[in-house]
């Protein structure tokens, strides 16, 4: 048997092994947990550097399995961005709980590993084997505060919900594989051009898109959200709302255009359906929360509803547009909200007992603390589609890559969503800026080094793609081109 | 003759100009924290020396052409045919100096205003002078969409934590009301580029570019691209439906926030419908006008009637700038040159009174904390000079022959009475209407008897607020007496503007006949 290249895992193999090490030096350690965190941001570090290095290969392995391309690596340098984010904001906020762990480190690079997966599997089995990787190592960390009865439920919640939403994805898929006869995408997507529209392949792409839509919280799977964000542990919740939705949205793209082109004409209903539907849900819901960690959770699945709107667009045109328009959507989309968590996980490390995530809890912040609440405005501005911010750019592109699908109307209603956001994503400031606190608050410990790093990563991630996007344009269409020429 | 800011200035002289005071401010914020002297004296070098700068510009603009000049231009995002692109033609060098004028007055005015943060306050009054002269500056669509969107955020701010008691409701208002039209002005702009794009075979977000290459656009699309922008600009004017906004901003804005805001802020929403609603849809604008004079008319006798019954001052300046855009706007729809001079002239002269008058009824507040006119009385006892200048701006307003106000409204109705008698003598209506409601006001509060004895105390208007009062009185009457060189700008721009529409108006003779019908019908 000839030895494989294993050139197309290179960055898997390096997260795994770095995984591993967690584990390994956990026990060695006693209270000084830095160790850890230094493997696993080493561990992420060099797989994005490794998926960089890769950058403009275009190469299969494992009897196609699983690819390496421009557009899996932009997916994975994304990862690594959002993985580095949540270990730096991490060991802080842990310690307040008195809860920093090793495992957490390793259950997070596992469930990036699984992403990882995810965006580069070109085979249904290896797709399913990332999907679950990356949905129970989340499980086992929604529910990290076990001694907490918010992280229990989350975590319940989260596995009952995520299971239930498994099984669906798989029964879609064993569907699809008693049609086509072939676990491959490319074959399958050959298999099925041939009986074009059948029943039971429209009866498949519903159940996949169902399945995947628990995982990226579509409306109305979306339930489980705001109650996993609430009780999950802070940097989490912030990863929870950009990873898994970034890989799962990397997968849908894939298994949609390969795997399920023959039922376009159906799909393309279903997204535009429900992309409405999410967007209708995920604002008007947002606008009654007290709870800033629920509020962020029901706009994250707002801008899941744009992005769907995206996927009916390239249903609607064929284009490559919205495809280059999702991926631009989702980076600028993980930058803004890892820094809303993150100024969240820095307010409560800084006052554990009496700050409680609410919007009353914010008032005053602008004289506590200028710099949380001027980056807080940055991120809250940026989730509105305020120009000059990465958040603009995404809708920007969105909303244009709609527009030429022909859906003018689909990107009038999409907007006028984003003008109702812009009432809850204000309100933080009116707390911030315009009220003062009633209460005096005890100011705990100043900033730690590595949240400031996040923070600042996250910032500087939202002005880049704010000022300068011709990079990232570039990157994401190149990303996009590549897969679609598969 | 290359009009680019190599050959004029031969320095980037627009992007100088925008991003001046945004400098200033970040000059003020990482050295100067806390040095109130430092960051006032900064605060108010920079918006002079923009000032300075964008009147030396004018002196080199060459008012013999509507060409833009100044031009700067290069690549922003390649991919999609975005242009860092700006130029002024007279028409945006005009706002552009009314903003940076008005900008050192409210500055100067406003020196001890904020009791609270005020080093914030003054980086927020900075940071809302580039955005509004972004907006003027800017020749692509996308860099226009920035700056329209970003000059929010100060003014935001600016009244949400510096103003009055219910800021807070009038600041989300004003914000979302301009979001709102504005988003829908976005699909408007990705339609037309999309529609350009496919047709001209490249993406280009130029507006120069976008004019000339809109004229096939088919006409379903002009249509509901045109409703979109003008809603966005109707919002900011603003027009009649959509002025609601306007009074809570204006009466709790803090005093520099009501001067920037009627002064600047408004012309805004004119400005992007000379640019965008005419520029690239003539066709549908010639359509539009009996609908945009009956709303303009209606804005002129309602916001009159309105303001007559104001208890409170503030309130009372607010609407009677809903009463005098409607001049504004119907100035504009008239295309023709005494319409459209007078028009974008009344810009300039409500942007100088308006901004006056707010600035006065902050003086007054100062010192009394009252806005109501009921409380006042008599005031022309205690604080004399005041009372003067107060006339000034108040006989301004009102048109009196000598003064700034007079020559725009006349070219206006004038305008207005070439296209069609009926409109001219409504809108004359709301004129008697603006003599009632400011001249009542002003006798109400200045003459009559002492209402309160607490307000023999009161000192006059000291030094400083005077010299923010006299170049506004200067330049009131020097445009009263002696327009030439200011309408010298406009020449150009507005030949050029009716020529953009004159084929279809004389396409639509029965156009008048349709407005004619369209007014029985009331």
């Amino acid at each position: 048997m000839p030895t494989p290249d294993v050139t197309p895992i290179i960055p898997e193999l390096i997260l795994m092994v770095a995984a591993c090490l967690v584990l390994v030096v956990e026990p060695f350690l006693k209270l000084d947990k830095t160790a850890v965190v230094a493997v696993a941001l080493t561990g992420l570090l060099a797989y994005g550097a490794a998926a960089f290095a890769l950058l403009g290969q275009d190469m299969a392995g494992f009897n196609d399995m699983i690819v390496i391309n421009d557009y899996a690596i932009f997916f994975k340098v994304l990862f690594a961005a959002a993985g580095v984010m949540t270990v730096l904001m991490s060991p802080r906020y842990l310690e307040a709980h008195d809860r920093h762990l090793g495992e957490y480190y390793a259950l997070l690079l596992f469930a990036i590993l699984g992403m990882s997966i995810l965006a580069a599997a070109r085979d249904l089995m290896l797709f399913y084997v990332g999907l679950e990787l990356m949905a129970i190592s989340s499980y086992l960390l929604a529910g990290f505060f076990r001694y907490r009865l918010r992280s229990n439920e989350a975590a319940l919640k989260y596995f009952l919900t995520g299971v239930f939403a498994s099984a669906i994805t798989l029964y879609g898929i064993s569907m699809v594989y008693g049609f086509a006869g072939a676990t491959n995408y490319a074959e399958v997507g050959a298999a099925l051009a041939g009986d074009e529209n059948t029943l039971g392949i429209a009866f498949a792409t519903a159940l996949v898109f169902a399945g995947m839509g628990f995982k990226v919280s579509v409306a109305p799977f979306h339930m489980w959200t705001p109650d996993v964000y609430e009780g999950a542990p802070t940097p989490i919740a912030g990863f929870f709302s950009v990873g898994p939705k970034a890989a799962g949205f990397a997968a849908i793209l894939m298994m949609f255009l390969a795997v399920f082109e023959a039922s376009v004409d159906t799909w393309t209903v279903i997204f535009i359906a429900f992309s409405i539907f999410t967007m209708l849900v995920g604002n008007l819901f947002a606008l009654v929360q007290r709870n800033l960690k629920r509020m962020l959770a029901y706009s994250s699945i707002a801008h899941v509803g744009y992005l769907l709107a995206g996927m009916g667009a390239i249903g609607q045109s064929g284009d490559l547009l919205a495809g280059e328009a999702i991926l631009l959507y989702l980076a600028a989309y993980t930058f803004m909200n890892m820094g809303a968590f993150g100024v969240l996980a820095y307010l409560k490390t800084q006052q554990p007992v009496t700050f409680d995530y609410t919007l009353d809890d914010m008032s005053g912040l602008a004289r506590r603390s200028p710099w949380a609440a001027i980056l807080m405005s940055l991120f809250m501005f940026s989730l509105t589609g305020i120009p000059g911010t990465a958040g603009f750019i995404g809708k920007f592109y969105l909303f244009n890559a709609v527009v030429r699908a022909d859906l003018v109307w689909l990107a009038a209603i999409a907007v006028i969503f984003s003008a109702v956001s812009a009432y809850y994503y204000l309100r933080v400031m009116v707390y911030m800026f315009f009220r003062e606190s009633e209460e005096e608050f005890v100011v705990g410990e100043s900033i730690s080094g590595p949240l400031a790093a996040s923070l600042g990563l996250a910032a500087a991630g939202v002005l880049f793609i704010g000022l300068v996007p011709a990079r990232l344009v570039d990157a994401s269409a190149t990303a996009f081109q590549n897969f679609l020429g598969l | 003759m290359e009009f680019t800011f190599a050959e004029q200035l031969g320095f980037r002289g627009l992007t100088l100009l925008t991003f001046l005071p945004v400098i200033g401010a970040l000059v003020m914020l990482l050295f100067m924290r806390g040095k109130a002297s430092a960051y006032k004296a900064t605060a108010l070098v920079t918006s002079l020396a923009t000032f300075a700068l964008s009147i030396y510009m004018a002196i080199v603009f060459n008012t013999d052409t509507a060409t833009f000049q100044f031009q700067e231009n290069f690549v922003w995002i390649d991919s999609f045919g975005i242009n860092y692109h700006m130029g002024v033609d007279g028409i945006s060098m005009l706002l552009v100096m009314l903003t940076s004028f008005l900008s050192v007055i409210a500055i100067l005015g406003s020196w001890n205003y904020a009791k609270d943060r005020e080093l914030a306050f003054f980086i927020s009054l900075l940071a809302l002078e580039t955005g509004m002269i972004g907006v003027f500056t800017s020749m692509d669509l996308f860099l226009f969409y920035v700056f329209w969107e970003i000059q929010l955020i100060p003014m935001y701010f600016v009244i949400g934590i510096w103003g009055g008691e219910r800021r807070v409701y009038a600041a989300i208002k004003f914000f979302l009301y301009t979001f709102a039209g504005s988003v829908l002005m976005l699909v408007a702009i990705l339609a037309v580029v999309w529609w350009h794009s496919t047709d001209a075979g490249v993406t280009t977000f130029d507006i120069l570019t976008l004019q000339e290459g809109l004229g096939g656009l088919p006409s379903n699309w002009a249509i509901w691209s045109f409703i979109a922008f003008f809603i966005a600009f109707a919002i900011k004017v603003p027009m009649f439906p959509l002025h609601t906004w306007l009074p809570d901003a204006h009466v709790e804005a803090p005093t520099a926030g009501s001067v920037i805001l009627a002064g600047v802020l408004l012309k805004m929403g004119a400005y992007g419908m000379i640019r965008f609603n005419i520029g690239f849809f003539p066709e549908v604008a010639v359509d539009a006008i009996p609908y945009v004079l009956v709303l303009s008319v209606i804005a002129i006798v309602y916001g009159a009637w309105v303001s007559i019954i104001q208890p409170d001052m503030k309130k009372l300046v607010a609407y009677s700038s809903v009463s005098h855009m409607g001049f504004v706007t119907a100035g504009l729809f008239v295309f023709n040159l005494q319409g459209v001079e007078g028009s974008i002239l009344y810009m300039i002269n409500h942007g100088i009174l308006t901004g006056a008058l707010f600035q006065m009824v902050g003086f007054f507040y100062e010192r009394t904390h009252t806005r109501l006119i009921r409380d006042y009385g008599g005031m022309a006892r205690p604080m004399p000079v005041a009372a003067a200048f107060f006339s000034l701006f108040v006989m301004g307003s009102v048109g009196l022959p000598g003064l700034n106000g007079f020559i725009s409204e006349f070219l206006v109705l004038l305008g207005v009475f070439r296209y069609e008698k009926v409109f001219a003598v409504f809108a004359a209506l709301g004129l008697i209407g603006s003599a009632a409601y400011l001249l009542w006001m002003y006798q109400r509060t200045m003459f009559q008897e002492l209402t309160n004895e607490k307000w023999l105390a009161l000192k006059d208007i000291n030094a400083r607020e005077i010299l923010t009062l006299v170049p506004l009185a200067a330049s009131a009457l020097f445009i009263g007496i002696y327009p030439a060189p200011i309408l010298r700008f406009l020449e150009a721009p507005s030949q050029n503007l009716i020529a953009q529409v004159e084929p279809f108006l004389a396409q639509k003779q029965s156009i008048m006949e349709l407005a004619s019908s369209f007014l029985g019908g009331f």
